[in-house]
């Protein structure tokens, strides 16, 4: 090993020791749980004021008390038909005097969405909004009726159901899993990568810098802060991995294989693991993972930079906002190119460094050319070395007045020593 | 690991280094060698750019003008694991304990993790220290973290130490053992170059120094050539002082009277007539001391000449200005 390498993992295993032993990194580790858990309480508030909407919901018809059971087996039948149901429908005989629909509207209790009245071939329907779904069910409904009401009951069909298993996978799947990945690369590098600003303020904090920059690169320093960073969000990723894999395990364990195979069958997650994509699971996983490592490396190579510049904590408080802002522009950009597969801005994003990663995840989604991916990961680490080494440049010539590296913005020495000899005279 | 890796017979070999901050000249145009194997001082009044010449010599700034080579080697970084360098401002990770950081210092510089800590436990002990070898850094007095910090600046065995201001926030027992440590260093081959500006641990230690005052090199060489730049100190009572004069008649014309006894300086070859006249007056000698003066007084001498010249220069200026 170089020394080079050897003194960036001496960095890199200090701080990720440093941060992973001690009792703050359990809370950054469980940080999701407290995610998840203020998100099932808002799902939950949320999905029973869903509930107590959906059970005030009603579509009133009122009709001769002949056609009530053939209404009623109309509206079972129709409901199976379709994908997204009407409120509850709501039978009333009609009586002698004509009913009032819009007072059957807007009687309380409940939300009414429509109401048919009169006779069935020609129903006076109200209806909340116009021309909504509920008025013309209940316009199928009325005209089912009066068909059996003439014909009689249709015989039952038994239809045989076939699955399209060689149709491939669709583009908006595949164009779905590009968007997924390139949200999934960016929802961890905002979790994970933004760390990486204030990981110089220790040193700088503790005057270790000194003892770091006599005996070592600054760019070891820096790669190796990048790197410790990187273990940790690893760490993490594994962590919750392990804990998604097992609970997968766990689940299946506690139900019946004949019933997972008979409710799975027909179910839209069943629908989707078959679909693939367009190079392949295996390749897609891995090449997304390691656009994951690089979009770690080269975001948080530039917030590294961008941090060790700043002389206070307040400083770096401030410096997270436009950083936030930076990722979500590059998420934008990628996803927008996610959307638009073989444009010249899905071109543009891949290419663009900061942004390349997340658009050639999406790429490899849509996209079955695999050698494409070394260049860019290539390309990417290139990007990777030229911000660390413009960090360490800025570094030494800001923070620590070398100013080494930025000979040619200098003035001449001549002009600047007739200065210093007037400062010191005065 | 000592010595005979370079070709030179300096370690460190510094050639018109300049450093500006801004428009301020932090040092001007120094230059310095330190023989290998040798304790070298660097002296000099605070803000005078001894530790900005420091770090341009390790690398860690570099200079606008000059270069310097250490064992040879014009790249700094290339002989970074030959070097142990204790900055001015201390610096230690609170978080870690003694016997880890001065581990991870020593992996640095490329001492393997484990031997780093056997040896750090070995350095405590003999120091002194072996109460903390295990406590956070956090925990421990100033002076104790210090000690820690320089043990890391030495753990792996350097060919150069290069210490900045190293007794600075010490107590006196740590100071002498600091000061053993020192030698036992250089015994064991190692070239010492450190910082100070309190002379007596650089009249008991240093083989040569070099004093910058004013960012520039006032003098370099020995303590002994230090301390005679200026006259030999003479203290001198006669038997019977009541002939002044004639006292007087045979000392130099500088020479003062403080009570019965007289106070004057004179260069080392007056020594001997200044005895035969003593002897020959007949005057007689209750009391007779002649002292070299000590390295604190030659370098107050030399930092007070730099500062004359400076204020001379100044009023020159304003004169010219005046009459312009």
């Amino acid at each position: 090993m170089t020394p080079f390498l050897r003194s960036m993992f001496v960095v890199a295993r200090r701080d990720l020791i440093s941060i992973v032993a001690t009792p703050t990194f359990l809370l950054f580790l469980f940080a999701p749980l407290f995610m998840l858990a203020v998100g099932a309480l808002g799902g939950m508030g949320a999905s029973q004021l869903a509930d107590s909407a959906r059970g005030a919901g009603r579509i009133v018809a009122v009709i001769d008390a002949s056609d009530i059971e053939a209404a009623r087996d109309a509206d079972a039948r129709l409901r199976t038909a379709f994908g997204r149901p009407p409120a509850t429908l709501e039978l009333r005989v009609a009586g002698p005097v004509p009913a009032d629909p819009v007072a059957i509207a807007r009687e309380k209790g409940s939300d009414t969405y429509a109401v048919l009245s009169g006779p069935l071939a020609t129903p006076r329907i109200v209806e909340r909004e116009p021309d909504s779904s509920a008025g013309r069910y209940l316009a199928l409904l009325a005209s089912e009726v009066l068909r059996t009401r003439t014909t009689g009951a249709a015989p039952p069909i038994t239809p045989r159901f076939e699955n399209l298993a060689s149709g491939g996978t669709s583009i908006a799947a595949q164009q779905s899993m590009g968007f997924a990945a390139v949200f999934a690369i960016f929802l961890l590098t905002l979790l994970l990568a933004g760390q990486t600003v204030g990981s110089l303020a220790e040193e700088k904090g503790n005057k270790v810098i000194e003892i770091l920059a006599a005996a070592v690169p600054l760019e070891s320093v820096f790669l190796g802060k990048l790197l410790g960073m990187l273990g940790v969000a690893i760490l993490f990723i594994a962590f919750w991995g392990g804990v998604a894999v097992a609970g997968g395990f766990a689940f299946a364990t506690q139900i019946d294989p004949a019933a997972i195979a008979a409710a799975g069958a027909a179910s839209k997650p069943a629908i989707a693991l078959t679909a693939a994509p367009a190079s392949g699971w295996a390749f897609f996983l891995g090449v997304g993972f390691c656009y994951f490592l690089l979009a770690f490396l080269l975001l948080g190579a530039v917030f590294l930079g961008v941090g060790a510049q700043a002389a206070t904590v307040r400083e770096i408080q401030m410096l997270s906002l436009p950083i936030t802002i930076f990722q979500v522009g590059m998420f934008s950009l990628s996803a927008a190119a996610a959307g638009a597969p073989g444009s010249n801005l899905a071109r543009f994003a891949q290419i663009f460094p900061f942004s390349s990663p997340f658009a050639m995840a999406a790429r490899a989604a849509t996209d079955e050319a695999r050698a494409v991916h070394l260049l860019a990961l290539g390309w990417q680490a290139i990007w990777v070395a030229i911000v660390i080494f413009l960090s360490v440049r800025l570094f030494r010539a800001g923070v620590l007045n070398s100013g080494g590296g930025w000979k040619f913005w200098r003035r001449s020495r001549a002009a600047a020593d007739g200065e210093a000899s007037l400062s010191q005279r005065h | 690991m000592i010595g005979d890796r370079g070709l030179s017979d300096y370690s460190v070999e510094a050639t018109g280094l300049t450093k500006y901050f801004g428009a301020f000249k932090a040092v001007d145009n120094v230059s310095l060698e330190v023989p290998t194997g040798s304790i070298y001082g660097v002296l000099g009044p605070n803000g005078a750019g001894k530790t900005t010449t420091l770090r341009m010599m390790l690398g860690i700034i570099d200079p606008d003008a000059g270069s310097s080579r250490l064992f040879g080697d014009q790249r700094p970084q290339a002989v970074r694991h030959r070097i142990g360098y204790l900055p001015e401002e201390r610096g230690l990770y609170p978080g870690m304990k003694a016997r880890e950081a001065i581990a991870f210092m020593g992996a640095l510089r490329g001492l393997d993790w484990r031997e780093g800590r056997r040896r750090a436990a070995t350095f405590m002990t003999e120091l002194g220290l072996e109460r903390v070898i295990d406590e956070k850094i956090r925990k421990m007095s100033k002076g104790m973290a210090q000690m820690v910090q320089l043990i890391g600046s030495i753990v792996h065995a350097p060919d150069l130490i290069v210490l900045d201001e190293p007794f600075s926030g010490l107590d006196p027992v740590n100071q002498e053992r600091l000061e053993l440590l020192v030698k036992r260093e250089r015994d064991r081959g190692a070239t010492i170059l450190f910082s100070t500006h309190v002379m007596a641990h650089a009249e008991r230690l240093c083989d040569r120094i070099a004093i910058i005052a004013r960012s520039q090199r006032r003098f370099e060489g020995t303590v002994d050539e230090a301390r005679a730049l200026l006259p030999m100190q003479v203290r001198y009572t006669p038997r019977d002082s009541r002939d002044a004069a004639g006292i007087a008649a045979i000392l130099p014309a500088t020479a003062e009277r403080h009570g019965d006894a007289w106070h004057f300086a004179i260069e080392d070859a007056d020594v001997e007539p200044l005895l035969s006249r003593i002897t020959a007056s007949g005057h007689g000698v209750t009391g007779l001391s002649i002292t070299r003066p000590a390295l604190h007084d030659a370098f107050v001498h030399i930092v007070r000449q730099v500062d004359a010249g400076f204020a001379a220069d100044a009023t020159c200026d304003a004169v010219q200005e005046a009459l312009a």
